[in-house]
């Protein structure tokens, strides 16, 4: 476990300005609040949501593990083969960081290491029009 | 008064520092210092933030399981101020982290003994594949080279005699 070998984000044409994501005003979802998004009753309720006109594609095709909206089922699709995504599944992996696992590092009755956690990409309908 | 540990580095944070953010789904974190904050607002992961304490518990830097470590305990129960427990309690703290301390350090001791022995063995290996830079390999030979070449000399001049 080294440290991060990801270099030259200030310069990265993608992200102009990094300072601003890191904001809390454009705070996007943690990843303790993505796993429990991944409950089956919430996950259900993410991945078929009313049509929503102000949310990119109409709020129909959500990324649950990145909780990204998509255009449409190609652009997802897609996304789905990118090293973003791969790397949040693999992220989710582990079980969420918690106060209670700081104050256990912290001395308060014994560590116990994170266990791990079964995620896949979510399954997409194929619909035929 | 109770003080709390910080969410990111769980060091502590006394009341009146530090700093505390409220998510938009109400949960609470706590930290000790704007470096927390700021490494929080950033996303990093505390288990692999290498100056956290997660990530020297996790990691196996530090003496995980003791039971020396049970005793700190957050008790949501309030006690009745009573002076011979507060007497009581007091000294035990003073025990208690007395033989934590002398446990951890034990701790960190014996993991660093394996990599002493390793560098041991290590030099050792290294020493036998490279012996030739201390002594050059025919060392020994001329010597013997030597002697017999008398030998040889002696026998050609006592040959020469007759």
């Amino acid at each position: 476990m080294g440290k991060s070998k990801q270099t030259g984000n200030h310069k990265s044409d993608k992200k102009k300005n990094i300072a601003k994501t890191w904001k809390t005003k454009r705070r996007t979802k943690d990843l303790d609040q993505i796993h429990d998004d991944m409950k089956p009753d919430n996950a259900a309720r993410l991945l078929k949501q009313e049509p929503d006109y102000d949310v990119t594609g109409c709020a129909q095709f959500y990324c649950l593990h990145c909780a990204r909206y998509f255009v449409d089922l190609k652009t997802m699709k897609e996304h789905f083969k990118t090293k973003v995504h791969k790397k949040r599944l693999k992220e989710l992996r582990v079980e969420p960081y918690t106060q209670a696992e700081a104050e256990r590092a912290a001395g308060m009755g014994s560590y116990v290491p994170p266990q791990s956690v079964h995620v896949q990409t979510q399954p997409v309908e194929e619909e035929m029009s | 008064m109770r003080i709390e540990k910080c969410y990111f580095c769980s060091g502590p944070v006394y009341p009146g520092h530090g700093m505390m953010f409220v998510r938009n789904d109400c949960k609470v974190f706590r930290f000790c210092k704007s470096k927390c904050h700021k490494n929080f607002k950033k996303k990093r992961n505390p288990r692999k933030t290498r100056w956290t304490k997660a990530f020297r518990k996790s990691a196996g830097k530090e003496l995980t399981v003791d039971n020396s470590l049970e005793f700190e305990k957050r008790r949501s129960i309030p006690v009745k101020y009573q002076r011979e427990l507060w007497n009581k309690t007091v000294e035990a703290m003073k025990r208690v982290e007395e033989i934590k301390q002398k446990r951890q350090a034990q701790f960190i001791v014996n993991r660093l003994k394996k990599g002493r022995e390793l560098e041991k063995s290590e030099a050792i290996s290294e020493v036998k594949k490279n012996i030739h830079l201390i002594r050059a390999p025919h060392a020994a030979k001329a010597k013997k080279m030597e002697e017999k070449m008398v030998q040889k000399l002696q026998e050609d001049v006592e040959m020469g005699e007759d």
